[in-house]
């Protein structure tokens, strides 16, 4: 802990002023964790300050009449140690007068107010340069509407409402359920292109929706917004209202009903758009359009505003949740804490707060939003990189500026001049440079596994068709669809009563011809010839029709999977001959076709490189499947082995829009074969989707990375 | 003068008080701090050495013409210059010519002819830059051919150095030359009445040390309060003006004294609280810190001047704090810490004196008393309760100012001084004026010996003793600096024994100060010395004694700073001269033991030999401990002018 020196040099400056609110400021108890804070804001700058109660018997005793200093020695005669310091009354005085929301008799010096004018400006300017993955524009004072709807929702804004609402939120819920497949059908034909311009329409309309919700309930707490915009949150503009108004309300639930305002109204018309499509019947517009709510209102709200990592409505609801005022911002103080503290070893920090279990809140939080910023902020980059290299490239660039190369520009203006750490800078220094080390030899020196990753189809070189030999009636299904099967294997049986009474017949000639050539062979030698030869004809047509019978049996070709109609469902049909029943095919050959760009498939032509291929097939998830001898082939081949791969056929490649077999992509693709390694738990069905995951030689981190960037980067020049 | 003459002038310094405190300008930061840089180096290239150089030569060559003219003509052409910079019209050619024409009016009035690098030092000066020239280059002649321009074109001009014998020394010889140009001068020392000092302000030229003009100004500041124009003040303050009329220009002698050793500790201005009572928790806690042990109870860091207590000395802290009703816990430990601080790291001799009764701080760059000043927040109570004196009660600060920002507020600001190239990027950044060095006249013939290294003090002193001996023999005269008071009494004592005679020069024979030096020339003479000698002393030689070989300065401890080292060396091998110069340095020194504690332990541990020198270790230690306390203090600095800047964008009034 650091020391709290009773006296400041500069207390003369304040020590005699006799500031006092100014009357329209409004305080408001909070409750956090059981202590006791006041809030003072301001309506009009909209702005917040926090204050202790002790800082707040301060402020109270300011009124005008009363110097600084006289309300410090109250203080200090009633609360002893507790009582604010010197330095401490004049942060607190500073702040506040620095905040407008106090005044001090005489006039402030005109320099001063116009400088701080030009400093608000001059940081606005910075926040919105650096922060260009989230630009803010204002619009327009949305009160009129919000004015206007308030009164008419306001008995439902309450419990009763709430309960309302989560009914048939679930009741909603309830009915979708029995259309999953229908809903994950769907998803294919909202987000292909054509349909782009009824999702930004109804993203609109959600977003809109969205923020009335905030609007509304902050407005029936008693809050002012007065404020509508739209944030280009990384280029892709969504509208905002500024409902900060509601950190002066006293009740975190009130607080907690403004920030779940919005996705409580986005879900709400996700629910209704719901019901219309349930209603409506594929084909219609309607039921297109209400798909493409329901799914633009629900998932951006869960996946978006409900993720408290950034700071969005779920920050704020779990902020208040946890009673954590600044969570975002203290959690970084709080990091930065625990590292001067326990890796610099510095005794003479002072941590954001001292309740433990806030502590450790606020270390859980910072290090996951950290995390996923730095995930947010590479994938992002990567992504847009990806679509529109140059804008990826500045938008990388820049929020790196603002993210990482600020914040390391501070580190090493702190370790070069920073005054707490002067009497330690030899060993701060040091242990920076061991850490900095430490991150270069695990990046740099120490080899890291490599995967790569891809998606192929199964493929067999073997497969023949499974047909009716023979017409006849299914008496019999010996096989399923899917089961081995051995060379020969009886997949279903049939029974035809026109070739049995035939071949009946036949044989009763042939026993008939046989005894006739038996008595020639006693009686008349002259006539044993011909009956021979009609003995023969006789045993041929037998043996004709018992070759037909036996065909009534269908039987595997080869050894393999049968793969087909199930046909169970044919008994006591007719089957005629040349019936195509399915297929076996042999799956202890079958090998595994990916198609990759150009880019993506390039290491398979480092020299050396042996990969180590995984696969998981998407039909048994928990299957692990070895693979090895990976052969590419030639670029330029715009055709996909399978469809499956391709956009139309919901996969991951684009394919030309005019194409209808879903199978020519738009740019030259290598064909990546792999051979599997036989496995007792999976046969690979030609068809089947496989993940493949390819593991190259362990290399530095650095080397993999500098490798990828450079091939991305040599893609695009090339183009 | 008239009334109404003397309202508008009354008008005027209240005008120019209000704008100078206006014109307190932002220290730069990141970007801002390089293009302002950038500017800089781009706006002195106009103004080069070549080019002053150059310029001086152009000067001198007018001299012929100029020392031909007839008094009259001479008044006449002045009078001329002088109009024309008034009204601020001048060309190049006028500057020059009013240069010529100043040279030759200080020739005529003191018979000094300055020498084309003091041409060129001056013009370096109008061009408001600081001029470093060797010490002992006549950088007082310098500054006054310099000090009628600016004083004709700023109106007022005030020169500033390191104390109140120089600035009155200063004025003294200076005036006859002002006068002639047509301008007025007075000096500020401390013992002026307000009403002597706000006729000598009045004047054109006025010369003084920074501590004096500041207090004289911010005392201003205060009586003027808030108000925010001249109009406002005048309504409030009547007929009691501003004793300063605002700050037009200033030209600083001793630069880097003024301008960077200054400004570590800003200027306070402080009254006596009525209602303390406290006088007994003083001595209360003093009596409790003597019952805490050392390293058991609580660690000093002598570097820092900081006392910490330890966990166990906390609780026998509060253990003994009890039934004072004076103190909560915290404000108890505060003061119990203090009075360890007081104990440990103030030493009386060094950093404080006991003057009839009373501490007084001694200047740790000058070596001379501040009687006016107090330590904040009960650290002078403590020391006070420490030499169990009485407990004065403690001061209320009333206002404050930085050196930085009240030299900042000057429309026009140059210097000059010996050794300023060590700080240059600190005057180019905080001040904004670039630094140009001004080459000698005549060579320095001074010789500098290899600093001698010792062990232990008591090896040094005998050295000291032994070569005290040696160049006395010759009849040298000699000037021994010593690091504080303590030590040149303890070095008289020696002296005395050996039954040297000797004089002695520290803050407490000030008054004796321009007697001892204008002695300490003559053969056979030894000086003992503070800082007091290290800056601006002119030591005249005597023929005989520049025969037997000149000064000899003897350094017995290396300064903080080596800039202070090379002053006080400074003070032999002037203009010319023959003189020597010696260093000896202990690892016992405070330099080290507040610097490298355990460094130069360690060092002295493994030491073979009482002496050092040569030694390669010990010229390090000695190096990083001199390199360790320019940091300090430059942080310190940067501390005071953050401190200021936050003070002013975010407190209200």
């Amino acid at each position: 802990m650091s020391e709290r020196p009773t006296f400041s040099p500069h207390w003369h400056r304040v020590a005699a002023t006799k500031p006092r609110l100014r009357p329209h400021v409004q305080m408001t108890r909070q409750r956090y964790r059981g202590r006791r804070w006041h809030v003072a804001h301001d309506p009009a700058s909209n702005k917040f300050y926090r204050l202790s109660p002790v800082s707040h018997e301060i402020v109270g005793l300011l009124d005008g009449v009363r110097t600084v200093e006289d309300a410090w020695k109250i203080v200090v005669e009633k609360h002893g140690d507790e009582a604010p310091t010197q330095p401490e009354v004049i942060q607190l005085v500073s702040n506040l007068y620095n905040s407008n929301l106090l005044s001090i008799e005489a006039s402030p010096e005109t320099e001063q107010l116009l400088r701080r004018q030009k400093d608000r400006l001059v940081k606005k300017v910075q926040g919105q340069a650096l922060g260009i993955m989230y630009f803010r524009m204002k619009l327009f004072n949305p009160d009129g509407i919000i004015s206007a709807v308030e009164p008419v929702l306001r008995p439902l804004i309450g419990r009763v409402g709430l309960a309302i609402w989560a009914a048939f939120i679930l009741f909603t819920l309830s009915r979708l359920a029995g259309h999953t497949e229908a809903l994950a059908g769907g998803f294919k034909d909202a987000i292909a292109p054509s349909n782009w311009g009824w999702l930004i329409a109804v993203y609109v309309l959600a977003k809109a929706l969205h923020e009335l919700g905030h609007g509304v309930i902050c407005k029936r707490f008693g809050g002012q917004v007065p404020e509508f915009g739209t944030l280009l949150l990384v280029l892709v503009p969504s509208p905002y209202v500024d409902a900060s108004a509601c950190w002066g309300f006293a009740s975190r639930w009130q607080r907690i009903a403004v920030g779940a305002g919005g996705m409580i109204f986005e879900l709400f018309f996700a629910a209704i758009m719901a019901h219309v499509w349930l209603t409506t019947s594929p084909g219609m517009l309607m039921h297109q359009v209400a798909y493409n709510a329901m799914l633009t209102a629900g998932l951006s709200t869960v996946l978006f505003n409900a993720n408290p990592l950034m700071r969005f409505d779920g920050y704020y609801i779990l902020s208040d949740m946890l009673e954590i005022p600044n969570m975002m911002q203290r959690s970084f103080q709080h990091l930065q804490y625990l590292i001067q503290r326990y890796v610099y070893r510095l005794d003479d920090v002072t941590p954001p707060t001292t309740d433990r279990s806030e502590q450790v809140t606020l270390t859980i939080y910072g290090i996951g939003a950290m995390i996923y910023r730095v995930v947010l902020f590479v994938t992002i980059s990567l992504y847009v990189m990806g679509k529109m290299f140059a804008i990826g490239l500045i938008l990388a660039v820049w929020t790196a500026a603002a993210w990482f190369i600020m914040p390391v520009g501070k580190l090493v203006k702190w370790l070069s001049s920073g005054p707490k750490i002067a009497e330690h800078r030899g060993r701060v220094i040091a242990t920076t440079l061991g850490l900095v080390a430490l991150g270069a030899v695990l990046i740099g020196v120490i080899p890291m596994p490599d995967t790569r990753r891809g998606v192929g189809v199964v493929e067999s070189e073997l497969r023949s068709g499974v047909f009716i030999g023979e017409t006849g009636f299914v008496r019999e299904s010996l096989a399923y669809p899917g089961d081995a099967v051995e060379a020969g294997q009886a997949i279903v049986v049939l029974e035809s009563p026109q070739l049995a009474s035939q071949l009946a017949m036949a044989r009763a000639q042939l026993a008939e011809f046989e005894s006739i050539e038996r008595e020639a062979t006693a009686t008349s030698p002259s006539a044993v010839g011909v009956a021979r030869e009609r003995v023969a004809a006789a045993k041929s047509a037998v043996a004709f029709l018992e070759k037909r019978a036996e065909r009534l049996v269908v039987r595997a070709p080869h050894a393999g999977t049968f793969i087909g109609r199930d046909p169970h469902e044919l008994i006591g049909q007719l089957a005629s001959i040349g019936q195509v029943l399915g297929e076996v095919v042999d799956t202890d050959n079958v090998r595994i076709a990916a198609a990759m760009t150009q880019l993506e498939a390039a290491w398979l032509f480092d020299v050396g490189e042996k990969p180590r291929v995984a696969m998981r097939p998407v039909s048994r998830p928990g299957v692990v499947v070895k693979g090895d001898e990976i052969r590419a082939i030639d670029a330029g081949q715009a055709y996909l082995p399978h469809a499956s791969l391709g956009f139309a056929g919901g996969g991951t490649i684009r394919t030309k829009q005019d194409d209808s077999s879903g199978l020519q992509a738009e740019t030259a693709q290598f064909i990546v074969y792999v051979e599997p390694i036989a496995n007792e738990d999976w046969h690979g069905v030609p068809g089947e989707r496989v993940h493949l995951r390819f593991r190259l030689s362990a290399k530095p981190l650095a080397v993999q990375w500098v490798d990828r960037l450079h091939k991305l980067i040599q893609g695009r020049v090339q183009l | 003068m008239t009334t109404v003459d003397a309202n508008l002038s009354r008008y005027h310094a209240l005008f120019e008080t209000v704008r100078s405190r206006r014109r307190a300008l932002e220290t730069l930061k990141g970007a801002d701090q390089f293009v302002a840089w950038g500017a800089l180096k781009l706006r002195q290239r106009r103004s080069r050495l070549v080019v002053l150089l150059e310029w001086a030569t152009q000067v001198d060559s007018m001299a012929p013409e100029v020392r031909s003219l007839p008094e009259t003509a001479l008044d006449r052409e002045i009078e001329e210059l002088r109009g024309a910079f008034v009204r601020g019209r001048v060309n190049h050619g006028q500057v020059l010519r009013a240069m010529a024409v100043v040279r030759e009016v200080a020739s005529r009035a003191t018979g000094e002819e300055a020498y084309v690098v003091q041409l060129a030092g001056a013009l370096a000066l109008v061009h408001g830059r600081i001029a470093e020239m060797v010490t002992g280059e006549g950088k007082t002649l310098t500054g006054s051919l310099a000090a009628p321009l600016l004083a004709w074109r700023h109106r007022h001009l005030h020169v500033f150095t390191t104390n109140d014998y120089l600035a009155e020394r200063d004025e003294e010889s200076r005036s006859r030359i002002y006068k002639r140009c047509g301008l007025t001068s007075g000096a500020i020392v401390q013992e002026q009445s307000p009403v002597e000092r706000a006729g000598i302000y009045a004047r054109s030229i006025v010369h003084g040390t920074p501590k004096q003009i500041t207090a004289d100004y911010l005392r201003d500041q205060i009586r003027m309060g808030r108000i925010d124009s001249a109009w406002a003040g005048w309504q409030r303050l009547g007929s009691e003006g501003p004793l300063v009329p605002g700050l037009q220009a200033c030209l600083v002698d001793e630069a880097d004294a003024v301008l960077i050793d200054e400004g570590v500790t800003p200027l306070i201005i402080a009254r006596s609280r009525h209602e303390d009572e406290l006088a007994p928790a003083y001595e209360r806690a003093r009596e409790i810190a003597g019952e805490l042990e050392q390293d058991r109870h609580y660690l000093v860091d002598t570097l820092r001047k900081k006392v910490k207590l330890t966990a166990a000395g906390r609780a026998h802290l509060g253990a003994m704090v009890t039934d004072e009703n004076w103190a909560t816990a915290r404000r108890a430990e505060e003061l119990v810490r203090q009075a360890l601080i007081a104990e440990h790291c103030y030493i009386r001799g060094r950093q404080y004196e006991i003057v009839d009764g009373r501490v007084v701080i001694v200047d740790e760059y000058t070596g001379r008393f501040l009687p006016d000043r107090s330590w904040e927040h009960g650290l002078h109570q403590s020391v006070e309760a420490k030499e169990e004196l009485e407990v004065t009660a403690d001061r209320e600060t009333l206002a404050r100012l930085s050196f930085q920002k009240f030299f900042r507020s000057y429309r026009f600001l140059c210097g000059m001084t010996g050794t300023a190239a060590d700080s240059a990027g600190e005057m180019e950044r905080v001040y904004g004026r670039p630094v140009t060095v001004i080459p000698t006249n005549k060579p320095v013939i001074r010789t500098q010996e290899p600093t001698r290294y010792f062990r232990g003090a008591e090896a040094k002193w005998s050295a000291i003793v032994e070569r005290i001996r040696q160049e006395h023999d010759t009849g040298r005269p000699l000037l021994i600096g010593t690091r504080s008071v303590e030590a040149s009494q303890l070095l008289s004592e020696r002296l005395e024994v050996l039954g040297l005679k000797h004089s002695v020069l520290n803050a407490h024979h000030h008054e004796e100060e321009a007697n001892l030096i204008a002695r300490a020339g003559e053969p056979g003479a030894i000086t003992v010395a503070t800082n007091m000698a290290g800056r601006g002393t002119d030591i005249k030689l005597t023929p005989d004694s520049r025969r037997l070989g000149g000064l000899m300065v003897i350094l017995t401890e290396l300064h903080g700073a080596r800039r202070v080292d090379r002053q006080f060396i400074g003070r032999a091998g002037r203009q010319g001269d023959p003189g020597g110069a010696a260093i000896f340095a202990s690892l016992d020194d405070e330099l080290v033991t507040r610097f490298v504690p355990r460094l130069g332990a360690w060092v002295a541990q493994r030491a073979n030999y009482d002496e050092l020198t040569g030694s390669r270790v010990a010229t390090k230690v000695f190096a990083l401990a001199q390199a360790r306390s320019e940091g300090r203090d430059r942080r310190g600095r940067t501390q005071v002018m953050r401190q200021d800047d936050w003070v002013d964008r975010y407190m209200p009034g």
